[in-house]
């Protein structure tokens, strides 16, 4: 038995690729987790997957330009992802229409974009990687910016959270506190950006979003408070993405969706078994409703 | 009707509103003086939200001014349909807690002093069993209360609600009119969008009246009497109801 456990939990860490893997999984698993439960609150559940086709021209661009380095990949992703947002927002002022609907418009010209540019540059192979990352591509270099995007990231929400959570319940409460509160709303799309270029190089640009928004969706079927769901959501981050490297060493299947695949079981568990709004928490209370308790 | 003992907050200069490319008021003058609460009144579509819009800052007038001596973070806006978003995992002291933006703004932590002041707003309004309570699970008056909570934390001084006992119970309209009393009476300029006559007589110093397109203030009184000029019934007869609690 303890063999066994030893052969598929310790084992494999062995490798010097799948320690860093690990580490680097740990550290996005602390970053985008809370990102992901504020886009939830804010109704923006599907910006976080506009953003991450957004950074993909310029990823692309980055591979062109310099073959598969992380640093230089990830500095295209953060200039395009922001240059996006920012003709988002301008089209939405300007046309009046709603920034998801102009959001939506400029993501999917960038995925065409990406892949265009990467099909122009490099093989399917190259593409592949790009879009559904690879674990054995992390190298010191990649993991200590994954680590310091990861370490930026939750400073900069630390520095935030209270002008955030007030911008989320009443906008118009904190427009009146502060003059800088349009900025909480930038800030925070680029930390979004740049989550998703610390996520791609383990995940790929389409599935570093699932690491952000499936613990977060998970968790509000567990917590009812803001701190208990940043808090479940990072722990079955950590789960998914340890689980997933682990099942994508033993099984021989690519990391990336291996990782999401795992958070993916995790929601629909939470949406079977979760302790609110959960299907089985609506069974508990057909069957019990004079002794259930409504706050619970 | 306005009193001239101290200069007033808030003063409008011949305001021209309108709302894309259609005049709503125009020629809107008046001052609202410390300590006095105003009631806004007028037929749905008459101005009313446009006006506090104006005097939020929120919408900028054609012509006119507003000149407000209010700090923007004393400034206080309860609005009708609620901007709040109540799936939002907060509670009610939290909620309270966030009125101490002037003076802990976004970074400084709360200390227990202020704390024991959120805790003594929330007995005052009594809702201190409701501290823990997320605000999904709130009534409209305990909604109401937890807002005007707040505003009490925020030390507003100049208070803006859009017709605040709308949906909720007697009891928090007690408590609401005695709250609102004793914030002017401290000093603050109230304003309060309001159909029901009856809690416009036990509240409203002053009557800002909006009715096609300008604005008439009178005293609360001139509004009882039966001889209240015709254009006025629009407003009282309309589809609220007149006189009742």
């Amino acid at each position: 038995m303890w063999e066994l456990l030893n052969a598929w939990l310790v084992a494999p860490f062995d490798y010097g690729f799948m320690r860093r893997a690990v580490v680097g999984g740990l550290a996005l698993s602390l970053a985008a987790p809370p990102l992901g439960v504020f886009l939830v609150l804010r109704g923006m559940s599907l910006i976080g997957d506009a953003m991450a086709h957004a950074i993909l021209p310029g990823v692309a661009l980055g591979f062109l330009l310099a073959g598969f380095s992380l640093p230089v990949m990830s500095i295209g992703g953060v200039v395009f992802g922001i240059l996006v947002a920012l003709l988002a927002g301008a089209v939405s002022k300007m046309g009046g229409q709603r920034e998801d609907a102009a959001m939506a418009s400029f993501f999917i010209i960038s995925l065409a974009a990406g892949v265009m540019l990467i099909s122009i540059g490099g093989s399917s192979v190259d593409l592949t990687h790009v879009l559904f990352g690879s674990v054995l591509a992390i190298n010191s270099t990649a993991l200590l910016l994954i680590a310091s995007i990861s370490t930026l990231i939750v400073i900069t929400l630390a520095v935030i959270f209270r002008a955030l959570v007030v911008e989320c319940l009443d906008p118009l409460f904190l427009r009146g506190q502060s003059r800088h509160s349009g900025w909480v709303h930038s800030v925070f799309l680029g930390l979004l950006v740049l989550n998703l270029t610390a996520g791609f190089q383990t995940l790929g640009t389409l599935m570093a979003v699932g690491l952000m928004m499936l613990p977060a969706t998970s968790a509000r079927f567990w917590s009812k408070r803001l701190e208990g769901l940043i808090g479940i959501a990072v722990v079955l981050a950590m789960i998914a993405s340890t689980g997933g490297l682990l099942l994508s060493f033993h099984l021989d299947i690519p990391s990336g969706p291996s990782i999401i695949l795992l958070a993916g079981a995790g929601y629909f568990f939470s949406a079977l078994f979760g302790r609110y709004h959960s299907l089985a928490a609506k069974w508990r209370r057909k069957t019990a409703p004079l002794s259930a308790d409504p706050s619970t | 009707m306005k009193k001239e003992t101290s200069p007033a907050r808030l003063q409008l200069h011949n305001l021209h509103l309108a709302q894309g490319e259609r005049t709503v008021l125009e020629h809107v003058d008046g001052s609202f003086q410390p300590g006095a609460i105003t009631a806004l009144i007028g037929a749905n579509g008459a101005g009313k939200s446009t006006l506090i819009q104006a005097l939020m800052g929120e919408l900028r007038p054609i012509s006119g001014e507003v000149v407000c001596t209010v700090p923007k973070k004393r400034r206080a806006w309860l609005p009708q349909q609620l901007a709040l978003d109540l799936t939002f995992p907060m509670s009610v002291e939290e909620l309270v807690m966030t009125g101490s933006w002037p003076s802990h703004g976004a970074l400084k932590g709360y200390c227990a002093a202020h704390y024991r002041k959120g805790r003594e707003i929330m007995a005052r309004l009594g809702i201190s069993h409701l501290a823990h309570r997320p605000l999904g699970e709130l009534s409209g008056g305990q909604r109401q209360r937890a807002l005007i909570g707040r505003t009490l934390m925020q030390e507003a001084e100049l208070l803006l609600l859009d017709e605040p006992f709308a949906n909720v119970d007697s009891e928090t309209v007690e408590i609401l009119i005695r709250i609102l009393r004793q914030m002017a009476d401290e000093g603050a300029t109230i304003i309060v969008v309001l159909h029901d006559m009856d809690h416009l007589q036990r509240l409203a110093d002053d009557v800002l009246m909006l009715t096609g397109g300008h604005c008439r203030w009178m005293a609360p009184s001139a509004l009882t009497h039966s001889q209240a000029p015709a254009h006025v019934v629009p407003f009282t007869l309309g589809e609220h109801h007149v006189g009742t609690a």
